[in-house]
């Protein structure tokens, strides 16, 4: 799915008070991309993210993903969007703590398949999960949690994948594992992957580099050769 | 100047306006209805306790016997202060056509007697030794508009006298019209006082005094001087004895101020349990969510102590709002209140006094409660690890499947959505324990209100329904012969009447004594029932006596025991007791009229006859017609007094109106505050949930499910505590006079329950808006949600 962004502003308050989040962003990405967002706090990242995801509206400008324009998209169309296209991985990975890692998956699979069930658990034994499925996010360990937070993310088949810090709450080993799996999915399933960090060194494994700097595209690098998530060093 | 803590305090409290409000206001309630309950009780107390004081209010009264030799006796005592020796008689009146049982009581000419003073409303005491000249009490000279200068007749031997109203008095011994104590509800237009002369007393009675009213040194009880006098008494041949508490207007008064007594506890009690309950979630889901500030403040130097007042504050600052206006409300309200009652009733000495103990210790109840209710989660939050604290949200509860997927496996098959709402509900379980408590005590106050009127709806029915089965009763001048009765349905319109004889009886038994009425019944009476507590309707039995069921605790006998029974003129008899009947007003003695003439010797006559309409027969018209037989002293229409009791039952609907509001409002207050931490609680994965594409109104379907689910757990317990409490709210008003079972009906359970799961359903509202505001981007990127 591509992601088509022209003249895009967010802006927050109003006035004097108002907050510039982004400023005249265009970007172009391609299917099965997989883009790293670098920036320090405030640059603007997780606004960008929240935009292609729809769960923010831009300011002014233009955002077409798979060519629908998401500035046309009422509320529930907002949410057929998200259910059908984006998977979300968020850096608290969110789970929901009365439900097993399973269920937690299954809740989202079952928006859009009947065989939700059989569905998580694929997803899980993919992540590397299958034996830890049936436990509680309380009983699993920080790294075990993002797995299972990006196996409710995959498990609907979303073509696009938004990652908001993803390694933010995770010990370096457990990060660059769960590096190393989104890169894997993103190759083996051919979806886009947005990834916003603030580690300059997970630039590396990435198809394309965009550096954002108060609301602006400051570098929009090619990385001809990205390397393993498993050789990343930080 | 306003320290930061203390800026965040009022701040938090800003944030969760409307969950401190409901707090804030429940404490309101509570500590008002405390308030003006306790102190109306304590207003009223005194001005009864002032009235019997200014008025002289007699503290034994004995009737029957010697009356004489007994006032001689009692004079004797240094602690009797005053002796009044007077003729009670009943006797018929005739107001402007209208024929009533009247009572005339005699008192002293040109001066007011040394006891049951008469407080002169309108006109003069009686001054003269015009024996024409009579002074009416309040209630007759109000039904009947009389006033000084108006006439009406009194049956003295065989003919009317017309006597002149000299004045209106009020007396401590009418302040409620009770004829007796077994006829504590009469119609003012069957039953009427009025003070005459003692020679025109005399007169009609055609003997001597028959009646002594003592009062003591200071008017004080004094329990022992009254079982030695009453004993004496009674050797005297006294046939009825009965101290100022027994006394029937008295007692049925004290049994009312008694409820304002029972609600001073009951009612705030509830209401503040339910406020701190709701400080308590309220307050605990802001430590839990504050977590990392609290760690933060530690790690920064603050004391545990310091944290720990701040988080009282929290309960602090909603019970001081509430609690100090409340009790302002409540004491500005008792005053209104008091003087209602005391009009209302036609007290004569109203006293309205401030009470500094009833006002400090009302606000006292309100911060008390919610500082308890903050103190729990206070300490949690001064024990608080900084490390741990600011390390970051750990997924708390959950970590196993819900009781219910447990005990019903194919549960684990439901979709997951459903799931979650089964272990939302186990999630937190110590809030879900606290949202059923508030639940129960909803409930609770609901039935115990609700519970009061189906029993006494239900009482009413069952006493002038199923067991007064008369449509009307007539009372007769004198003893009638049984002839007379029978003649009765001769006269168009009655289609049957039985003889009644009623007689002023003493019981006794274990040396315990009580006065009642005897009734001789036909022995196949179809015109009065007899309950049975053990057996259901019986008939009046060929042997034994049937007792009202107040006497078999009082004298400790059961069915088969002897009772000795002394009637007037000293007749005694002791009889086997045949059963205990449940009837719901008053403790009456029954017998067959065959085995009461066998113990007798003689056949007995009748005082009165219970009569049976024809159907669509005109009871006003039959009334006149009865009337007007000069044998007739009174006609009483079982309707008339029904409806009497529906219209004194009016405002009691109110009271128990606004109790039902303010039980809503509590309801409310509870659950909202309970719905709303649980929806604040998720949004964190509401905005996940939305995020990953669900819809609002399916979120909004599962929480409400949830909610909904844990109010619902709380319905059957609350049913039960309601009715528990119900049945010991009631369990407070028997006495001999009145007999509540408590009686809820179907119905009232079915719609109580159902307006709790509306008002559950409503306090959720703010809640669910909430979560359309709800900005995803915002919450997901929280660390702490």
């Amino acid at each position: 799915m591509t992601i088509e962004m022209a003249g895009v502003w967010k802006t927050f308050g109003e006035g004097h008070t108002a907050v510039h989040a982004l400023k005249d962003v265009d970007l172009k990405g391609p299917q099965g991309e997989f883009a790293v967002i670098l920036g320090p706090s405030g640059s603007g990242k997780t606004t960008l993210l929240n935009l292609v995801g729809a769960i923010d509206n831009a300011t002014d400008g233009r955002i077409e993903v798979g060519g629908i324009d998401l500035a046309n998209l009422d509320v529930d169309e907002q949410v057929r969007y998200r259910r059908e296209n984006v998977g979300f991985v968020f850096q608290f990975f969110n789970l929901i703590p009365t439900l097993t890692a399973a269920e937690n998956v299954e809740l989202v699979a079952d928006l859009t398949a009947d065989n939700g069930a059989e569905r998580a658990e694929e997803v899980l034994e993919q992540v590397g999960l299958a034996d830890r499925m049936h436990h509680f996010p309380a009983q699993l360990s920080g790294g075990e949690q993002q797995r299972v937070a990006i196996a409710r993310a995959l498990v609907k088949q979303p073509p696009i994948l938004l990652c908001d810090e993803p390694t933010g709450e995770l010990d370096f080993e457990t990060g660059r594992m769960i590096l190393a799996l989104l890169q894997d999915i993103s190759h083996e399933q051919d979806q886009t992957v947005l990834l916003v960090t603030h580690n300059a060194a997970i630039g590396g494994m990435a198809d394309r580099v965009l550096k954002l700097r108060s609301g602006e595209i400051v570098d929009d690098l090619r990385n001809q050769s990205p390397v393993d998530a498993g050789a990343l060093t930080w | 100047m306003v320290k930061p803590l203390q800026r965040k305090l009022w701040r938090d409290i800003g944030r969760h306006k409307p969950q401190f409000i409901a707090i804030t206001v429940t404490i309101f309630l509570g500590v008002a209805i405390f308030g003006a309950a306790w102190d109306s009780y304590t207003n009223l107390v005194a001005s009864y306790d002032q009235t019997a004081v200014e008025y002289r209010f007699a503290n034994l009264t004995i009737s029957g016997g010697d009356s004489e030799a007994i006032a001689a006796m009692a004079a004797a005592d240094p602690e009797v202060e005053s002796v009044e020796l007077r003729t009670t008689v009943d006797v018929p009146f005739r107001v402007d056509g209208t024929k009533l049982l009247g009572r005339a009581v005699g008192v002293p000419v040109g001066a007011q007697p040394s006891v049951n003073r008469l407080d002169i409303s309108s006109g003069t005491y009686l001054m003269s030794g015009d024996e024409s000249v009579v002074l009416v009490e309040d209630h007759m000279a109000n039904h009947f508009d009389l006033a000084p200068g108006d006439r009406f007749d009194v049956l003295v031997g065989d003919s009317w006298r017309e006597v002149t109203v000299g004045g209106v008095a009020l007396s401590p011994e009418y302040i409620w019209p009770a004829r007796d104590r077994q006829d504590i509800i009469t119609t003012p237009d069957n039953f009427g006082v009025a003070f005459v002369s003692a020679a025109l007393a005399e007169q009609i009675t055609g003997t001597g005094p028959n009646e002594v009213t003592l009062y003591y040194s200071d008017g004080e009880g004094n329990e022992e001087l009254t079982v030695t006098l009453g004993e004496t008494a009674r050797e005297l041949g006294a046939t009825n004895v009965y101290t100022r508490e027994e006394q029937p207007s008295n007692n049925a008064l004290t049994e009312d101020v008694k409820g304002l007594e029972e609600m001073a506890v009951f009612f705030p009690m509830m209401f503040l349990a339910a406020a701190g309950m709701a400080a308590y979630v309220m307050i605990s889901r802001l430590v839990h969510a504050q977590r990392p500030h609290i760690g933060t403040f530690l790690a920064n130097g603050f004391t545990r102590r310091q944290v720990l007042r701040h988080y009282l504050g929290y309960g602090l600052a909603p019970g001081l709002l509430g609690a100090i206006p409340g009790a302002i409300v409540g004491v500005l309200l008792a005053r209104v209140i008091t003087r209602l009652y005391t009009s209302i009733l036609s007290i004569p000495l109203t006293i309205v006094d401030f009470y500094w103990t009833t006002l400090i210790g009302a606000i006292a109840f309100g911060v008390v409660a919610s500082l308890l209710a903050a103190l729990a989660p206070a300490l949690v939050a001064s024990r608080v690890l900084p490390a741990e604290a600011m390390r970051g949200e750990t997924p708390s509860g959950g970590g196993r499947r819900s009781l219910i997927e447990r005990i019903l496996p194919p549960l684990q098959r439901v979709p997951t959505a459903w799931r979650m709402t089964f272990r939302g509900v186990g999630r937190n379980p110590r809030r879900t324990i606290y949202t059923i408590i508030g639940v129960v005590l909803s409930l609770m106050l609901v039935l115990v209100s609700w519970g009061m009127i189906d029993t006494v709806r239900h009482l009413m029915d069952r006493q002038f329904i199923e067991i007064q089965r008369e449509d009307a009763t007539v009372f007769f001048t004198g003893p009638t012969s049984t002839d007379d009765v029978a003649a009765l349905v001769a006269i168009d319109g009655i289609a049957a009447a039985e003889p009644a004889l009623t007689l002023p009886v003493a019981l006794s038994a274990n040396d315990e004594h009580y006065e009642t009425a005897l009734m001789v019944l036909p022995d196949d009476t179809t015109l009065h029932r007899f309950a049975d507590i053990d057996n259901g309707w019986i008939d009046l039995p060929a042997e034994g006596i049937v007792l009202g069921q107040a006497t078999r605790d009082l004298f400790g006998i059961d069915v088969g025991d002897s009772i000795h029974m002394t009637l007037a003129e000293g007749m005694a008899v002791t009889a086997p007791v045949a059963a205990f009947v449940d009837e719901p007003l008053g403790t009456m003695a029954y017998v067959g009229r065959t085995q009461a003439e066998s113990l007798a010797g003689t056949a007995l006559p009748a005082t009165s006859a219970l009569i049976a309409y024809d159907d669509g027969v005109d009871s006003a018209a039959l009334r006149n017609t009865v009337t007007e037989l000069p044998q007739i002293a009174a006609f009483e229409d079982a309707n008339v007094l029904y409806d009497l009791m529906q219209r004194f039952m009016i405002l009691f609907y109110a009271f128990v109106g606004v109790m039902l509001v303010f039980g809503g409002a509590m309801a409310f207050a509870l659950i909202f505050n309970a719905m709303s931490v649980n929806i604040a609680e998720r949004t964190r994965e509401v905005a996940t949930l939305l995020a990953v594409g669900t819809e609002r109104r399916s979120i909004s379907r599962y929480i409400t499910a949830e909610n909904m689910l844990v109010a619902a757990m709380g319905i059957p317990l609350g049913l039960l505590a309601g009715y528990f409490a119900a049945g010991a709210a009631l369990n407070s008003f028997n006495s001999d006079l009145f007999t509540f079972r408590l009686h809820i009906e179907p119905t009232t359970y079915l719609l109580a329950s159902l307006a709790i799961l509306v008002v559950a359903l409503i306090s959720q509202v703010p809640g669910l808006r909430a979560i359309r505001r709800i900005s995803i981007p915002k919450i997901v990127k929280e660390r702490s949600a």
